[in-house]
């Protein structure tokens, strides 16, 4: 493994989608778990963007636990997704399952998702790299860190640079929450590798009172952004009922992430003066950008 | 789940379902068949004395009687066909204004035809050549033919039918061209290998069907590959077309705009016998010059000196050494700095002619 690993300058990936800079900004992704329907996804589309998010999430192609639930719009959800990247100019993220879909997905979405389940999944980690879109690769949730790099390894060993990863929660023996959210793996990844690293903890808690605290706490752990699901009618949800946010409760934790950030800023610069930042805040400096 | 099982076990034996599609698609075919006879009925229109004719009428119903056989009944057909020919008697009457256009119905020219005039009626012609002739010898009031692309250039055959042609221009349409990729409702995108369109839209098209993994197939028009997909019911493939052509073939848009520039604009003259009426904001001419140094500057100067904006300045080689120059200008005939430009330009060059004024449409 050579290219996922940290440099030795420690100059860090910034990934350009349409002006939205992966690892150069805190980007924070959000948008209902399935694309269900114009009117939800586009209602929902434009509350995000009020609250503050940048990019738009959505699945149309749905890796389900049992093949009889939901399994996505397909085709038709990609349309709709265009539709509200057109409608409110949030760059679109959604997830790829089939290695077939790969060139597809990138006709009408910014940035490809790779799922947890298909982390390992070597000829569709394959297929993204080729595409030369960019990619949010999730940790797999029987995953290291060592196997998790790895996968982001095939993807820029195929000449895609534009890879940035993302932490969900892995299989634990603990039952009340769906998985158990890494946030040490922030700090990480960021010392082993110099992709950008996000957290999404919808899935990473599966528990609707434990995003918040556990969005602020990736923050505090320096995360480049974070992945949440928020849904314009939860309970009317096709998928992942239980751990999407209503707009009101996205806006909420929007405005305590702003205030979290100001205050990490002031850590940081703290640390800068100090010669002890390891991974600080002024990304920027060594940024290494990919178009 | 228990019903597609069963389903695909009984593969052979078809089912209502499947004998429904064939309905739908049989229904599909008649009524393009039907459009085709109308337009037939009213071309005729321009080639015998009046409408009714007794004579024509019986021979038509007496040999769909003859033809009638097993469960088409002759009572059943002649009162089908005497619908029919009310239909084109009617149509006949009206005589709405025909304009012939390259293509099947759907393709980007009709489109134009339309922007220019919403209240004609298309006729679609196999060649560039059909809607000359077809224009010349009165079939049809119009014809439309695309000039000049902004990317693929100028549109040859056109050009030097039109140093050639006594035809005038009376209408211009410069209009986006938006590509789709078109399929059957209900095929699976990621099945399709090859699309099938006209040559310059694939080539627009080329990085989109490099990207997708998808073979190019050339057609003699766009609206025409959507038209053999739809017939066909061709799985595995595609066309790229308009989105009108989707709506007329009853196909899927798969993906819009899948041309590869942003900015895809095609110029359209519409031709008619007569010059146009009306002031318009445009002129079309054409001429050649002496070949000797300065002949073509001296020529163009007289526009420039005028403070007359050329917009396109075209040449068509005519044969060795001897080149048809086009060129298209704003300004209004009956300004008089503009006639008398054309007055000097007409003297200083050779068959100068000037093809006509007539107002562009930018859509």
């Amino acid at each position: 493994m050579s290219l996922a690993a940290a440099r030795e300058d420690r100059r860090r990936t910034v990934i350009d989608v349409n002006g939205v800079r992966l690892g150069g900004e805190f980007v924070v992704i959000a948008g209902p778990c399935s694309v269900e329907s114009e009117d939800q996804t586009i209602r929902t589309a434009v509350a995000v963007k009020a609250a503050g998010a940048h990019m738009l999430r959505g699945g149309a192609f749905k890796p389900r636990t049992s093949p009889y639930a939901f399994q996505g719009l397909g085709l038709k959800g990609l349309k709709i997704l265009d539709k509200a990247r057109r409608e409110t100019g949030l760059p679109v993220v959604t997830e790829v399952v089939d290695t077939r879909d790969v060139s597809w997905v990138g006709e009408y979405a910014d940035v490809l998702q790779i799922g947890a389940r298909n982390m390992q999944n070597f000829s569709l980690l394959r297929e993204a790299g080729k595409s030369g879109r960019p990619i949010l690769l999730k940790r797999g949730m029987h995953s290291t860190l060592e196997e998790w790099l790895n996968c982001a390894e095939y993807i820029l060993a195929e000449g895609n640079g534009k890879v940035a990863l993302c932490e969900r929660g892995i299989r634990s023996f603990e039952t009340f929450t769906r998985n158990t959210l890494d946030l040490s793996m922030i700090p990480a990844v960021h010392s082993q590798s110099h992709l950008p690293v996000f957290v999404d903890p919808s899935h990473g808690t599966g528990v609707l009172g434990l995003i918040e605290p556990m969005s602020l706490a990736a923050i505090a752990a320096g995360a480049d952004g974070l992945e949440i699901e928020v849904h314009v009618d939860p309970p009317a949800a096709l998928s992942d009922k239980d751990q999407q946010l209503t707009p009101g409760a996205f806006e909420t934790l929007m405005k305590k992430a702003a205030a979290l950030r100001a205050f990490m800023e002031t850590l940081n610069s703290e640390d800068e003066v100090a010669g002890a930042s390891p991974y600080g805040a002024a990304k920027d400096a060594f940024a290494d950008w990919v178009d | 789940m228990i019903e597609a099982e069963q389903d695909s076990e009984d593969s052979q034996l078809m089912t209502l379902k499947d004998i429904r599609e064939d309905i739908d698609r049989i229904d599909a075919r008649i009524l393009a068949l039907l459009t085709e006879r109308m337009e037939r009925a009213l071309l005729t229109r321009r080639l015998k004395e009046k409408v009714e004719d007794p004579g024509r009428e019986a021979a038509v119903l007496g040999r769909v009687r003859r033809a009638s056989r097993g469960v088409l009944g002759a009572e059943f057909s002649e009162d089908l066909y005497r619908r029919v020919l009310g239909e084109a008697r009617a149509l006949q009457a009206r005589d709405p204004k025909t304009v012939g256009f390259h293509g099947e119905h759907g393709a980007y020219s009709e489109m134009a035809a339309w922007h220019w005039n919403a209240g004609t009626v298309g006729i679609p012609c196999r060649e560039f050549s059909e809607i000359f002739d077809g224009v010349e010898g009165g079939l049809f009031d119009f014809g439309v033919v695309p000039v000049e692309n902004s990317l693929g250039g100028l549109v040859g055959p056109v050009n030097e039918m039109l140093t050639e042609t006594d035809l005038h221009v009376v209408g211009a349409v410069d209009m986006p061209v938006s590509h789709c990729l078109l399929a059957l409702h209900g095929s699976d995108h990621r099945e399709i290998r090859s699309v099938y369109s006209h040559p310059q839209a694939l080539a627009q098209c080329r990085r989109f069907l490099a990207r997708n993994h998808l073979d190019p197939v050339s057609f003699y028009d766009t609206a025409g590959a959507a038209k053999m997909i739809a017939q066909e019911r061709a799985k595995g493939a595609a066309a790229v077309a308009s989105r009108l052509a989707a709506g007329i073939y009853d196909l899927e848009v798969i993906k819009e705009d899948v041309q590869d520039a942003a900015s895809n604009r095609t110029r359209f003259l519409v031709l008619a016998r007569e010059a146009g009426e009306g002031p318009g904001n445009k002129c079309s001419a054409v001429f050649s010059t002496e070949d000797k140094a300065g002949a073509l500057f001296r020529t163009l100067e007289i526009f420039a000196r005028a403070d007359i904006n050329l917009t396109r300045i075209e040449s068509v080689p005519k044969g060795p050494g001897d080149y048809a120059i086009f060129v298209d200008f704003e300004g209004a005939e009956r300004e008089d700095r503009v006639k008398s430009a054309i007055e000097e330009a007409a003297a200083a060059t050779r068959e100068f002619r000037l093809l006509g004024c007539y107002e562009e449409r930018k859509v």
